[in-house]
């Protein structure tokens, strides 16, 4: 019995009216199997995991979940497997324990095995001590926990989960993996969407969707073969000069610094080394990342001209100012005495678990919020008293990207442009200099809730720069956005500073924290680090570079502090 | 089906209700609002019309007359001004509905025994309210002088079940029928699609709970909710409007039970086929409320309205609950003169039921 597969899909495809979101998908996973479908939103994720959970029929091919049939037998597949859907799936209003016995209740778990098994999940994944909480009082990390709690209260042969690690704070995703862990020791399958490539890259098998088509399938040591020698370490000691030469290059798909003395390369042909020149130390290629597989497999056919971006100087103006800003809502404290400083030309990264109060601090500097204590000044003007005249110097861009979506990125453009007061006479020229700016495709026809995400996202940028803000805030913009879309954001990111616009950007992409010159770490609304990435490795003692393990060494080290104060 | 399922699903929803006070007070607040703005606003009888009277005889007996109109409640005077042309100005502005014109020689041709005319003047714009005025004012000249009707004629007209008229007595039992249909349904529609609207009803989907049970599991506790109001309803109607209980308060309650169980599948079934909370509230009201307040027969009877509004109103069930509770409430009617209106809300409770088992989706779009 074991050695039947737990899926079988077949070209399996779906359509939505004319619209085909995902076709020829063709795949086993075995009992056991950790399975991991990657891809950037738009991709069909959703809608093929939707389909193994037989709770949306395949429109094209055959698929066989648990045995059974998804069109024939849906309600077979629905009773035996655990599925759990981005976001939260669970009842606000309930609390950890309720929601856990009605997830039993509903699902023909017994009484007698309940107790036992609610006991060791709760205690898995940390929430004893907030059983008779409601679930909307809890964070999102702890969220996601109890959902996949509930998910597994019935011992499911297969679990499909739906973006489990989304928004979820690096901290909790370790538990929510260990969680994981345990169940697949049990010898559960899970097939899973992430964005994560380091969650790819830990699966047993990986599927790589793109615009609703498989781009590739096989174990992540496989797929990594199929993208070396693609991939360079450039060492060198003007990593500013190296990136320029490397824009300069048709065959370079992506760059990323890793280091003060490193930039990390990826190239659309196989073997041949990027000629970039004297400003380098050694080229050697490296063993690629899921995620450089990812760049490799999603390459246009055509290269994609990368901006051309001028060396930055380092500049004295500073636009953004703050001076120990508090922030409370009733007891709370939201912000706890925060201070920075960002020069013209600056990209900051802001860094932190949901909740730190990221959000908070930009609402402040953007003039939105009048601050409880201390002052900040963004681009000459005081955030409290001169509000007005701060929000006409800055743009922003939130999460969701607050576009119209029923008007088209031509009509979004104008309604932007007027809104901030562009005269008429300018408006074409300067529509046309924000779309070069932010990337947007010059002829990009029809409403923006048919663009991908990518699209959408530097059309919110061109419309946050259209009156040329000297400050940019940019609230967790690359969320949902394939790693290639990425790299070209941040470019552009780039090219802005470069003319002299400050920027602050949150991310949940620890690895983006590269891209910027400062960062910002925070938790429970204090900063809790703040410098360059080498500075912060160099105050850790940490050689090799992984953010996440800045990162988490900061909160470590903060709770240690905590502890012994 | 299997019980324990239905039970934790309806156990989860109980608490999620319990714990949302603004929802249930609401709930319980809304249909009483309904109920005293109908039950004291909305009335027909006639009480107080502004009257003009023009007296050229000033003769005991025109004045009798006109104490004869004034000594009732169905009329106060307005003003009496000698020139006629003045009370057909009143009338024109509004101030006064009806204008009564005694003659010179009113008092005289009467002592001769003669016939003495009179005009009463009514205002026909409210063309209901101008037909009970102008009767009101038919009668009470008919019984003058010695209140006594001469005709050769003797009819004895009796109104039966409601012998003052009391146009309250008639509109609270028809407003249970009108509140029951209006919030029970929107509440229950707005529970499912707010499922969806959260993307909760994805667990629900990916579980082995059915159909049926899932229907069943939201049919109890929003049938207990609607119990609720109808226990609030009929309490104020009763106690509050103190209105006079013909029949079986016990029977009342059971068929209101049964129409609640009906009004409440209406939202299950309204529920399972809109997505969004917005959608869920604008069909219920289009489909629920507004026909219940025109077709119903709660203001409009039906009897007088052409044969396709009549096709249309059967198809309503806030008609046969209109039926039924004026029948126990007013005429004391029992089971066999209303068994027709109770198996229409039988078989449509069924059908509705039925139409939504069908027509919930346990899969995305």
């Amino acid at each position: 019995m074991s050695a039947s597969p737990v899926i079988e899909a077949e070209g399996v495809g779906r359509r939505f009216g004319a619209r085909t979101v995902l076709q020829d998908v063709s795949f086993r996973v075995e009992p056991g199997e950790v399975f991991a479908i990657v891809g950037p939103d738009g991709a069909g994720k959703t809608t093929l995991l939707q389909m193994l959970a037989a709770i949306l029929r395949p429109s094209l091919g055959s698929c066989r979940v648990l045995g059974e049939d998804v069109r024939k037998r849906p309600d077979r597949v629905q009773a035996r497997v655990g599925y759990m859907s981005q976001g939260f799936s669970l009842y606000d209003r309930l609390t950890v324990a309720e929601n856990i016995a009605f997830a039993a209740g509903i699902r023909d778990v017994p009484k007698e095995a309940l107790v036992a098994r609610k006991a060791k999940l709760v205690a898995m994944a940390g929430l004893e001590r907030f059983q008779d909480r409601r679930e909307g009082a809890l964070s999102g990390g702890m969220r996601k926990k109890l959902a996949l709690c509930a998910n597994l209260i019935h011992e499911p042969p297969l679990l499909i989960l739906d973006e489990p690690s989304l928004g979820v704070d690096p901290l909790s995703r370790r538990e929510l993996w260990r969680i994981l862990e345990a169940a697949r020791a049990e010898g559960r399958s899970i097939v899973f969407a992430t964005s994560y490539m380091d969650e790819a890259d830990a699966s047993d098998r990986v599927l790589l969707l793109r615009d609703g088509r498989p781009l590739a399938l096989g174990t992540p040591s496989d797929l990594r073969k199929t993208a070396r020698a693609h991939v360079y370490s450039v060492g060198t000691d003007a990593p500013e000069l190296a990136e320029a030469a490397l824009t300069r290059l048709p065959d370079v798909l992506s760059f990323q610094r890793r280091s003060a003395g490193e930039v990390r390369v990826q190239l659309r042909t196989a073997g041949v080394p990027p000629d970039i020149g004297p400003d380098f130390r050694d080229l050697k290629p490296v063993e690629p990342t899921m995620e450089d597989v990812f760049t490799v497999a999603s390459a246009p056919a055509e290269p994609i001209a990368v901006s051309q971006t001028a060396v930055r100087s380092p500049s004295q103006e500073i636009l953004i100012a703050a001076e120990h800003v508090t922030q409370r809502f009733g007891d709370f404290v939201a912000v706890d005495d925060v201070s920075l400083r960002i020069a013209a030309g600056e990209v900051l990264g802001l860094l932190g678990p949901n909740g730190a109060g990221k959000t908070t601090l930009i609402r402040i500097l953007c003039g939105l919020l009048a601050p409880s204590e201390g002052r900040a000044a963004v681009a000459g003007y005081d955030v409290a008293r001169q509000s007005e005249k701060v929000r006409s110097s800055i743009g922003y861009v939130s999460q969701k990207f607050s576009l119209f979506t029923d008007l088209t990125a031509e009509e979004n453009l104008i309604f932007f442009a007027r809104a901030y007061g562009v005269p008429s006479p300018e408006m074409k020229t300067r529509i046309a200099w924000a779309c070069e700016h932010a990337g947007v495709p010059p002829s990009e026809a029809g409403l923006v809730r048919n663009l991908s995400s990518a699209v959408r996202q530097r059309l919110a940028l061109a419309c946050a720069i259209l009156h040329r803000p000297k400050v940019l805030f940019l609230d967790e913009p690359t969320s949902g956005v394939d790693p290639l879309s990425r790299f070209r954001f941040w470019r552009m990111i780039a090219g802005l500073a470069a003319d002299g616009v400050a920027v602050i950007v949150s991310t949940h992409y620890l690895e983006e924290a590269t891209y910027c010159d400062r960062l910002g770490l925070m938790m429970d609304g204090r900063m809790i680090a703040l410098g360059t990435l080498q500075a912060l490795m160099a105050d850790l003692g940490l050689t090799d570079l992984r953010v996440e393990d800045v990162f988490l060494g900061f909160i470590a080290r903060e709770r240690g502090q905590a502890a012994a104060a | 089906m299997k019980p324990a399922r239905v039970l934790a699903f309806t156990r989860k929803e109980v608490l999620e209700i319990v714990r949302d006070p603004i929802t249930v007070s609401v709930a319980l607040f809304m249909p009483l609002v309904i109920l005293f703005l109908f039950g004291y606003a909305l009335s027909f009888d006639v009480e107080n019309a502004p009257l003009i009277i023009v007296d050229h005889d000033k003769s005991a007996a025109s004045r009798a007359l006109s104490d004869q109109f004034l000594n009732t409640t169905y009329f106060r005077l307005v003003s009496a001004p000698d020139d006629e042309r003045v009370a057909e100005h009143a009338l024109m502005q509004g101030r006064a509905r009806a204008v009564l014109s005694i003659p010179p020689d009113f008092g005289r041709r009467l002592a001769r025994g003669e016939a003495a005319p009179v005009e009463f003047l009514v205002d026909g714009t409210y063309a209901s309210t101008a037909a009970i005025v102008s009767a009101y004012g038919r009668a009470i000249m008919y019984a003058f002088p010695n209140g006594t009707l001469q005709l050769p004629v003797q009819p004895e007209v009796r109104v039966w079940y409601n012998p003052q008229l009391r146009s309250r007595d008639f509109i609270v039992p028809g407003l249970f029928a009108v509140i029951l249909m209006a919030f029970p349904p929107l509440l229950t529609a707005l529970a499912v699609s707010r499922e969806k609207e959260l993307g909760t009803i994805a667990q629900i989907y990916a579980s082995p709970l059915t159909k049926p049970e899932f229907i069943i599991g939201k049919l109890l506790p929003y049938a207990a909710i609607a119990a609720l109001q109808l226990a609030v309803v009929l309490a104020t109607g009763f106690l509050w409007f103190k209105i006079p209980m013909h029949g079986s308060l016990g029977l009342l309650v059971a068929l209101g039970l049964l129409y609640v169980l009906c009004t409440v599948s209406i939202g299950l079934l309204i529920s399972t086929l809109v997505r969004t909370q917005v959608a869920a509230m604008l069909v219920t009201l289009v489909v629920t409320l507004m026909p219940s307040f025109l077709f119903s027969g709660f203001i409009y009877p039906i009897f007088t309205m052409p044969a396709f509004f009549q096709a249309y109103s059967a198809k309503i069930p806030t008609m046969y609950f209109v039926n039924i509770s004026r029948g126990i409430v007013m005429r004391g009617a029992g089971l066999a003169e209303l068994w027709t209106n109770v198996a229409v809300l039988v078989v449509y409770t069924v059908v509705v039921l039925t139409l939504a088992t069908l027509l919930l989706k346990k899969r995305i779009g």
